[in-house]
């Protein structure tokens, strides 16, 4: 009975994939996917683009600059003081004002910006008629900000909104979306068990969307990774958290199309409108910091965001509805959340499974 | 394994609107017809017997299997649905190949199940283009070839000859009566009545959801007793024969037939007239046929139902 389960369960998964993955519908799901790639891409881009201007720069630095030598400049030096510690600037711009005192005539005011660099940071000093009047340090790539950056965009847009929504227009259309092409009585004549056909679906559904954003959200951190400097990549990778953190948030976009899967597939099974389930279940999950520690628990997003590798700082002055919404005021050990998704989705399924046996084929009322 | 196809007090409603309504059927092999104008009930009752919709009361079993069994129920059980609808992008070969692997066969056995039924369908040309380029009569025959792909022992087919041109329709008549011949049931609905008559071994007729008449279309139209017999009799003497009928009072009424060549009578009693008729004709007339006149299905429908159903 095992083998023939399986073998029916392979042949739903063949015939499914091929409609998950090049139906046309689907489309936005792929949009949604690269979405952060492309972002994440662009800034890789930028940044090589940058270093590449930087070490041009740096070349013709008349003397070897080190950071201290570049933070070493502070307002009110004069221009001489500034060139005399780092230099003759290798980019330099100037630019004449005519400025309106309050007490006197007008005066000319004359504007310089000087550009060094050390290979990696940059200092941009702005000079008023020969005094620093002000000064700005940039590194050219900080590896915690970066990763902070990389983990904000992964808990706010990809989690909650692009795998959610991924999610939502892979599962749902699995029974739903048969009920509207008119072919769902094709596996229902088959000699399959309906709980056995859902649980084909579910997992083509799933392999789907795994396929989908975890290589996804594998490009992206190849993309961050690129991003660095070689020496820090290497260092992140091999002697930090790279690897890590790399497959915590493959591990987590996992669980979230199993989490999602699960309640989209079950929501196609009551609801037509997949709006309204959507709205609902969306609305519940970013309620999710505000609710009840028991309430907490019957969502897929407290779960996850336990699991989560970096923790995104609430900045200063940062409201107390939104810090509470970006922290995770009761962590839950790693074992604990990946069960926990497991069994909300086991838990959804077997009642869905329930509904899949009595659904009737009936066309006319969709 | 039980031989027959029962439903057992069965009734479904859609809401407050009625499918089919106190349903007792024992359905034997051999080719059984559902008969009714559109909304009588007859694709509810195939549905119900497919398990593609659940009865709101009553039990369903076939060939003494649940219809809530569909992994032992489409084991023996083909059916050909009225939707014009199928997977998008799939050829006609996968279509049933694939259907087939859901059954668990494995490659080989898939891929010879399904040219031998593309082949009965004659669709052996067409099988590699896709199916939503197909004609209406392709359809009908790619999903009559699905359904038949598993050689079930029950075949269930809605408006199977839809869409057919006459030369196929000829092909899957005798296709059904080849299947029928060898044991199985053949479960057809249909409103063209002249069909029905041709291929069917008994008729199921439906009104609004109701079963009005079941069995062999003889015994049912027998069994219509308020309703005057009507048999037509070709012989020499036309109008000797007339006046003796009513003479004798074995006739209600006596007419020429519409093509001048025989009488069209009607009698309360066929088994009485058929007796006497021997002894009234001895000797004087000859008598070349004596056919029943209203024993087909168009006839037993009219009676039963009205003309509504009567039609074509």
């Amino acid at each position: 009975m095992t083998r023939t389960w399986l073998a029916q369960i392979v042949a739903v998964i063949r015939l499914e994939l091929k409609k998950t993955f090049f139906a046309k519908r689907g489309l936005w799901i792929y949009l949604l996917a690269l979405m952060p790639l492309a972002l994440f891409v662009a800034h890789a881009v930028n940044v090589g683009y940058r270093n590449g201007v930087r070490e041009r720069l740096a070349a013709h630095n008349q003397k070897p600059l080190t950071y201290q030598d570049l933070a070493s400049i502070s307002t009110g030096m004069s221009r001489e003081e500034v060139i005399q510690r780092l230099g003759k600037p290798p980019s330099a711009y100037s630019w004449d004002e005519q400025r309106q005192d309050e007490s006197g005539p007008a005066r000319l005011v004359v504007h310089e910006t000087y550009n060094y660099t050390d290979g990696t940071s940059e200092l941009h000093i702005r000079l008023e008629d020969g005094t620093v009047a002000g000064t700005e340090l940039g590194q050219s790539e900080n590896l915690g900000e970066s990763t902070v950056i990389f983990a904000g965009v992964f808990q706010f847009f990809y989690l909650r909104l692009a795998i959610f929504f991924g999610c939502l227009g892979i599962f749902m259309n699995l029974f739903r979306g048969e009920l509207l092409d008119k072919s769902l009585h094709f596996y229902f004549l088959a000699p399959i068990r309906r709980d056995v056909l859902m649980v084909a679906k579910y997992l083509a559904g799933l392999l789907a969307a795994t396929v989908i954003f975890v290589t996804s959200e594998a490009l992206q951190f190849m993309a961050l990774c690129w991003s660095f400097d070689p020496n820090l990549r290497n260092s992140y990778l091999y002697h930090g958290h790279g690897f890590a953190h790399l497959a915590a948030y493959l591990g987590i976009t996992a669980l979230a199309a199993i989490g999602y899967g699960s309640l989209f597939l079950a929501a196609g099974l009551w609801v037509r409108n997949p709006i309204l389930p959507a709205a609902a279940i969306l609305i519940w999950e970013a309620l999710n910091p505000f609710l009840p520690s028991v309430l907490q628990k019957i969502s897929v997003i407290y779960y996850l965001k336990s699991l989560c590798p970096v923790e995104i700082p609430a900045a200063p002055g940062t409201p107390p509805l939104f810090a509470l919404l970006i922290s995770s005021p009761e962590p839950i050990p790693a074992p604990v959340a990946i069960l926990g998704v497991i069994l909300v989705s086991i838990a959804i399924l077997f009642v869905s499974s329930r509904r899949v046996r009595r659904m009737e084929i009936n066309y006319t009322t969709e | 394994m039980s031989r027959e196809i029962t439903l057992d007090n069965v009734s479904k409603f859609y809401g407050e609107v009625l499918g089919v309504n106190r349903v007792n059927l024992a359905i034997p092999a051999g080719i059984t017809s559902l008969v009714g104008p559109n909304g009588a009930g007859k694709t509810t009752l195939m549905n119900l017997m497919t398990g593609l919709v659940q009865p709101t009361r009553g039990t369903i079993r076939i060939l003494g299997y649940s219809t809530d069994e569909p992994e032992k129920l489409f084991q023996l059980v083909g059916y050909s649905t009225q939707f014009d609808s199928f997977p998008k992008g799939l050829t006609g070969y996968q279509f049933i190949y694939l259907y087939l692997r859901l059954f668990g066969y494995d490659t080989e056995k898939a891929d010879d199940l399904a040219w031998r039924a593309i082949e009965r369908a004659n669709l052996t040309e067409a099988a590699h283009r896709k199916v939503a380029g197909y004609s209406k009569g392709m359809r009908q025959r790619i999903r009559l070839a699905q359904s038949l792909a598993h050689n079930p022992r029950v075949l269930i087919l809605d408006e199977p000859l839809n869409g057919l041109d006459p030369l196929a329709r000829a092909e899957m008549i005798a296709m059904f009566r080849s299947l029928a011949a060898d044991g199985c049931h053949v479960i057809i609905s249909s409103h063209i009545l002249h069909e029905v008559d041709i291929i069917s071994d008994q008729v199921i007729l439906l009104s609004n959801g109701y079963v009005v008449a079941e069995g062999q279309i003889q015994d049912v139209r027998n069994e219509i007793r308020e309703q005057p017999a009507q048999i037509l009799i070709r012989c020499d003497s036309q109008r000797q024969l007339a006046s003796k009928l009513i003479e004798s009072g074995l006739a209600i009424e006596v007419r020429m037939h519409q093509d001048g060549h025989g009488l069209l009578i009607k009698t309360a009693d066929a088994d009485h007239f058929y007796l006497a008729l021997n002894q009234l004709v001895d000797g004087g007339i000859d008598i070349e046929s004596v056919i029943p006149a209203d024993d087909d299905v168009n006839s037993v429908y009219e009676y039963l139902i009205g003309t509504e159903g009567a039609a074509v």
